[in-house]
């Protein structure tokens, strides 16, 4: 018998006509690493609440089949006695802190308090923790006053000083920059060798590829295969399932690059996979010379002065930082707390310079008010709950060119067109409140879309967005180009802003260390080791491959 | 993050001092004077009182509330000072008002009153972590979901205004004039309801699941961080008080019975 086994679980949550979970059908031992992946609504999140028991015992509604952890059917024990076995990390870090403790530190200890482990052994444990994920020196800080990505290794590390046997995490990096991610995984293949059993939700396939032992396809709600990454790949069925494989799998797919493994093609999956088939893949590959429309210098947008600010006296976050930006779209990179999203708020107004200029087109915007930018500069804040307000999504879309004096017949063609864009033209007359996640995050953007701003600034749009909602937010992008606006971005997923943007800011401890186009940016590796960042997949492939010249997307490769 | 509890992170005597012998010197300075009758009982624990408080280096922190607590007891001393229906002895007179001594005295009385009040909850109070103070009380047997509803007022209201913030920021985003007069300031109050109360409801939801899952509920016993015993010192002091406590009864027995 396997340590974990799913029997023909099935669930609705209530009130609820559709099974968000029908059927699903694995095993898994100790010390396996399983992936989860699906597009948006397959059921990843409710299969990890199944896990933790929150799913039916928390939620109520219906509920079919078995859970078995260690013999113990988890729908049948109290959360606080499962929790012991079981850990979970939520895909909002955020809400994993307790929310009553001041300091780092407690908040780690605070799971170890409530199970009544010895005082000497929480010391250890969240000592241990804290230096597992890099955050020590965050110990004695207030969880609320750090950023995005550190709350979501205090969150981890709340969960790993537990010492669950199982660890279930979903989409535990997804706010982490391209090396604090790969830390993540790396200390988490460690605890799955000490005989920890990992089932994690993931939108990064290179990373589940390289440290799965096996992955679960969900569609719908129903489970489409079980299996080793690499037969899971080779699917043909992937596109229509909303799921791309690792860039180093749709590379081999169209080189044709592959082994046949009975009847089927399997292609490799991994960079290491793709060493050893090496000599199969065609010797000589340049990529074509780029066109660079940046020669043509567009003319400038905005243009920043020893510019400087800090939350904290002495502490710098922004530091006389000096730079033009020209209509390119542009995506700002860096590692978590480099200072890119206090940036693009000084560029909005939302924050006031401490010292130096922000100019927008030759105007210092220092005396305007913030809402009297809002006609030319759009900016979507992370978390679109936090604008939400009105109970229909035309409506909602409508207040924003509504408050910046358009008429009502105006504001509704706009509002329409931009909900066209971002693909939920079809749910305008519903309520934002009964929208999925990634759908709201669309809807926010529509809403600033739709004021036809000049500038528009994105907040790690890709937070939460599957494949579709990607292709969505980068057609949205080339439209945006196409409409003579300037679309700047923060942006963690570098296969993605490679593809999408034209020049690139590398920021590090408030300063700028790059500047330039992708094919440049990109094959500056000190540059990027400085800011915990990484080329995109393609560029490190072609680079193990031998191939000349810069690659920084699929595209490239098939020219 | 602006935290509301108003300790001062100082090391001294106060800070040191177990947060229950705090408590016992609130209830002797409260009960002594009221038990004992006599005047001179709040001056002794007024200064004791500004003793402690400038031994904890915290006397500058206290002047704002005892200036805000001055325009009451102003407010009482006129009142009683001229109305108060006892009020026989003729004292002085400024312009048109006469003031008797029965109505001064009396507010006398009160203005100590508060003002002793005053001055013990904040040597109390400034020198105390709330999450101290309810962990001692976890200690002593409070349940711990009290103490959690305690707690994570202090870190939730500060975190709910910070939230407040960002939604102002994204509405000012969409072109809402929230700057200017007081009607275009309560006018972009409007929006800013639904995203406040939806996302406090969605994240009280998910903070209880979040407990759930951190074994909150689990029958185990709680283990403290720091164990908070009295020490010997504590002890001493809360003696101390009693003593008063007791002598200020005596005191009164004597005096009502000579």
């Amino acid at each position: 018998m396997s340590f974990i086994e799913v029997k023909g679980l099935k669930y609705k949550y209530p009130h609820t006509s559709k099974l968000v979970l029908n059927g699903i059908n694995f095993e898994a031992d100790k010390g396996q690493f399983i992936g989860i992946i699906g597009e948006n609504q397959a059921g990843k999140s409710t299969l990890c609440q199944a896990f933790a028991g929150l799913v039916p015992t928390m939620f109520r509604g219906a509920y079919g089949g078995k859970v078995l952890i260690g013999g113990v059917e988890a729908s049948k024990v109290p959360i606080a006695v499962l929790c012991q076995k079981v850990g979970l990390v939520f895909q909002n870090p955020f809400n994993q802190l307790s929310g009553a403790k001041d300091t780092v530190f407690e908040e780690i200890a605070f799971g170890l308090q409530n199970l009544g482990i010895p005082r000497e052994e929480i010391g250890k444990r969240v000592e241990k923790a804290l230096m597992l994920l890099d955050i020590n020196k965050y110990k004695e800080r207030n969880p609320f006053d750090l950023s995005g990505g550190q709350i979501q290794r205090v969150a981890i590390a709340s969960i790993l000083a537990m010492e669950p046997e199982v660890l279930v995490l979903d989409e535990p990096t997804s706010q982490l920059d391209p090396q604090g991610s790969e830390s993540v995984f790396q200390v988490i293949e460690k605890l799955a060798k000490t005989g920890i059993t990992i089932i994690m939700v993931e939108q990064k396939m290179e990373k589940l590829a390289a440290y799965c032992d096996k992955i679960l396809l969900l569609h719908q709600g129903t489970q489409v295969a079980y299996d080793v990454p690499e037969r899971i790949f080779s699917r043909d069925d992937l596109k229509k399932l909303g799921v791309k494989p690792p860039i180093y799998t749709q590379v081999s797919k169209l080189l044709l690059v592959n082994r046949k493994e009975g009847e089927e093609f399997i292609y490799p999956v991994t960079l290491k996979q793709i060493e050893k088939q090496k000599d199969q893949f065609p010797s000589i590959r340049s990529a074509g010379v780029r066109e660079r429309n940046s020669e043509k210098q567009d003319k400038g947008v905005f243009s920043i002065r020893d510019l400087s600010y800090y939350y904290v006296p002495g502490v710098l976050v922004i530091d006389k930082l000096t730079l033009n930006l020209d209509m390119r779209p542009t995506a700002v990179i860096g590692q978590n707390g480099a200072g890119k999203t206090t940036l693009v708020k000084l560029l909005k107004g939302l924050l006031k310079p401490k010292a130096g200029t922000v100019l927008l087109e030759g105007e210092d915007i220092s005396g305007r008010t913030v809402a009297q930018l809002a006609k030319k500069i759009g900016y979507v804040f992370q978390n679109p709950d936090d604008q939400i307000f009105k109970n229909q999504v035309l409506e909602e879309v409508m207040v924003g060119p509504l408050n910046i004096g358009m008429t009502r017949k105006e504001g509704e063609a706009r509002a329409r067109e931009a909900l066209e864009m971002v693909g939920l033209l079809h749910a305008a007359k519903e309520n934002p409140y009964d929208l999925d996640l990634s759908e709201r995050k669309m809807v926010a953007i529509a809403s600033v879309v739709a004021m036809d701003p000049k500038v528009l600034i994105l907040d790690e749009p890709t937070i939460a967005q599957d494949v579709r909602g990607r292709e969505v937010l980068g057609q949205l992008i080339r439209t945006m180009e196409e409409k003579g606006k300037f679309v700047l971005a923060i942006l963690h997923d570098m296969d993605f802003a490679a593809r999408y943007f034209r020049r690139f800011i590398v920021m590090t401890g408030g300063k700028v260390i790059a500047d330039g186009p992708g094919d440049q940016v990109f094959y500056e590796k000190d540059t990027l080791i400085k800011a915990r960042l990484e080329p995109p997949h393609i560029t490190r492939l072609c680079e193990l491959l031998g191939y000349e010249g810069a690659f920084l997307t699929t595209e490239d490769i098939r020219k | 993050m602006k935290s509301i509890s108003l300790y001062i992170d100082k090391d001294s005597f106060l800070t040191r001092l177990h947060p229950f012998a705090k408590l016992v010197y609130i209830l002797a300075a409260i009960s002594v004077p009221l038990i004992g009758g006599a005047l001179w009982m709040y001056g002794l624990f007024l200064v004791f009182s500004l003793g402690l408080l400038i031994s904890g280096g915290i006397l500058k922190k206290v002047f704002p509330l005892i200036a805000f607590s001055f325009t009451i007891l102003i407010t009482i001393f006129l009142i009683h000072g001229l109305f108060n229906k006892e009020n026989i002895t003729f004292l002085f007179r400024i312009g048109g008002l006469t003031f008797y001594r029965e109505g001064l005295l009396y507010a006398c009385r009160i203005g100590l009153n508060i003002l002793n009040m005053l001055l013990a909850f904040a040597s109390f109070v400034l020198t105390t972590r709330p999450a101290d103070l309810v962990d001692d009380l976890e200690q002593a047997g409070f349940s711990p979901r009290f103490g959690y509803m305690i707690t994570s007022v202090f870190q939730i209201i500060p975190q709910m205004m910070g939230t407040m913030n960002t939604i102002l920021d994204a509405q000012r985003s969409r072109g809402m004039e929230t700057e200017g007069s007081l009607f275009t300031r309560a006018r972009a109050f409007i929006p800013l309801i639904a995203p406040v109360v939806s996302s406090s409801l969605i994240n009280t939801r998910e903070r209880a699941i979040a407990l759930e899952v951190r074994g909150f509920g689990s029958k185990n016993k709680k283990t403290f961080l720091k164990e908070h015993r009295l020490s010997g010192g504590d002890k001493m002091f809360m003696f101390l008080m009693a003593l008063l406590i007791a002598a200020s009864a005596v005191w009164r027995i004597l005096h009502v019975i000579y």
